[in-house]
């Protein structure tokens, strides 16, 4: 495990390269997204197996942390959704650098999954596939969640201060149009069935022969009561290996 | 980066396993002791609503060189290979960035903070290492008393959801009433091994605050009402009435707090007082 830096200057990310166990003529490499705020503190043990699991299963692999979070560089409150974008590319590009692999597969998280969708339709050529585990399928209803949807101005969320620029592009996620947009491979895997998940299977179809919507049996590795037990999705992150080899 | 520090990945330990971020001032303030923050729970290095992080910048901006790591098995730290018990395993990685921090960057004197599980390593590692000058000890473990029982169970009974709990025997409030007058009436045998829970009802905790105390540890106490640790601010005083703080102990109490002070507001606050404690506590 190899903690180092991405990106530069006032945008410097923290992130933990794992190398592959097994070394492959065709090297293949993962890039992890993770989700924000409380979802991020509680994932990050899931997301650290995960990270694991794949370089046991080969893969060069790269987590990092966005502008504003976790150890990387700048407060919450100057981030927004574009610029974690653009953090997705600078991590894409480090771990291509790192692998020697012309391509990158994204396995993104809640709000990581909105980053790794729009970061693989910006730079298809660069992505093999996509996994996007508990994705946010609709802005609108992701607030609902927050309990903020009808609080204007609002400036924090669970602790974290969010800036109204943020709040708005959570507001306009909408995973059918970012996943039409991807044209990838990938996998969709759900641990916890919304009422958006209807609309997002009948039009799975349209968002290209490759996506594929899966619902699994297991806890949702975003909660709290994920952090209070030490709990890791294992099932889930078996699943994701398994469909990535 | 904000110009008036800088942050570095370092590896610890013997093993070189333990991962974390050191904070270097661009100013260091003369004779300052170095800041340790622990982990709470098995929250990496980051902490609940990204605390640790923004602390240990603003403590190094101000002077301090700052560690934030992650115990073995806790965040990207491994685990060790000795089959330690938790809290043993704890305590012999912080030794191990105390050395690493001795040898490599010449770090003598060092203050020690932690929130919740934290507070409790940070005292009970203070007691075996001179290195350790100062306590930062955000809702630690101490022992309820009939006074906090009072405020407990005040706040507690006003709610009806508290009231169900109690009638179906589900209740928090029960199983603490039940654990302290078992503790109290029964003789209770101490565990072989060191461990958390029950903490605050073994004699290893009072005595590891009055060897601090002895050593001449300075201590700064945090406490946050709407935690289920404290609920007024002298309970320290009364819990340890065997221990003379003396001035080696100030306390300070956040009345609105949480357990993990998650308004922004209040860790605002909670940075702001261990500053200016920090900046109270005397040079060699």
């Amino acid at each position: 495990m190899n903690p180092l830096y991405v990106g530069s200057g006032d945008r410097r990310l923290f992130a933990i390269y794992e190398p592959p166990a097994v070394k492959r003529a065709h090297p293949r490499a993962a890039a992890l997204c993770y989700p924000w705020g409380s979802e991020y503190v509680n994932a990050h043990r899931s997301m650290r197996h995960l990270a694991t699991k794949l370089s046991q299963a080969g893969f060069h692999t790269l987590r990092f942390d966005y502008f504003g979070t976790g150890d990387s560089a700048g407060d919450l409150i100057d981030a927004d959704l574009t610029g974690w974008e653009g953090d997705a590319e600078s991590a894409i590009e480090g771990l291509k650098d790192i692998a020697g692999a012309p391509r990158v597969t994204l396995v993104g998280m809640r709000i990581g999954a909105t980053v790794a969708a729009r970061a693989a339709a910006r730079l298809a050529d660069e992505i093999e596939a996509l996994v996007l585990w508990d994705p946010i399928v609709s802005g609108p209803e992701y607030l609902r969640s927050l309990n903020i949807a009808d609080t204007p101005g609002v400036a924090e969320i669970d602790g974290f201060p969010l800036s109204a620029r943020m709040l708005r592009e959570f507001q306009a996620i909408d995973l059918r149009a970012d996943l039409a947009a991807a044209k990838r491979r990938t996998l969709v895997l759900v641990t916890e069935r919304l009422a958006s998940h209807a609309d997002l299977e009948r039009d799975m179809p349209r968002a290209g022969a490759h996506a594929a919507l899966e619902f699994i049996d297991a806890r949702c590795p975003w909660r709290e009561d994920v952090t209070l037990t030490g709990e890791v999705q294992v099932q889930a992150i078996q699943r994701i290996v398994e469909w990535l080899a | 980066m904000s110009g008036s520090f800088t942050e570095h990945i370092v590896a610890f330990g013997r093993r070189q396993s333990l991962v974390g971020i050191l904070s270097r001032p661009a100013r260091p303030l003369p004779d300052a002791p170095a800041i340790v923050i622990l982990n709470t729970g098995i929250v990496h290095r980051v902490g609940h609503h990204r605390m640790y992080v923004l602390m240990a910048r603003q403590l190094a901006a101000a002077g301090h060189p700052v560690l934030r790591f992650d115990f073995s098995g806790i965040g990207d730290s491994s685990q060790r290979v000795d089959h330690l018990s938790p809290v043993n395993s704890c305590l012999a990685d912080i030794a191990e960035v105390l050395d690493s921090l001795e040898t490599h960057h010449q770090v003598k004197r060092v203050v020690l903070v932690g929130l919740c599980s934290g507070a409790d390593h940070a005292v009970l590692y203070a007691r075996r290492d001179p290195r350790v000058v100062g306590l930062v000890l955000i809702n630690p473990t101490i022992p309820p008393t009939a006074r906090y029982y009072y405020h407990y169970i005040a706040q507690r009974l006003l709610r009806l959801r508290n009231w169900i709990s109690i009638a179906t025997l589900r209740s928090g409030l029960l199983r603490r009433l039940l654990t302290h007058v078992r503790h109290g009436v029964l003789p209770q045998k101490q565990p072989d091994t060191l461990t958390l829970d029950g903490l605050e009802y073994s004699p290893y905790l009072e005595q590891s605050y009055r060897e601090a105390v002895r050593r001449g540890v300075k201590m700064f106490g945090v406490f946050s009402a709407l935690s289920p640790r404290a609920t007024y601010r002298q309970q320290m005083h009364d819990a340890f009435r065997d221990v003379e703080f003396g001035d080696s102990l100030r306390l300070e109490f956040f009345p609105e707090s949480d357990h993990l002070f998650t308004p922004g507001k209040e860790r605002a606050r909670l940075r702001a007082v261990i500053k200016d404690w920090l900046a109270g506590l005397s040079p060699t």
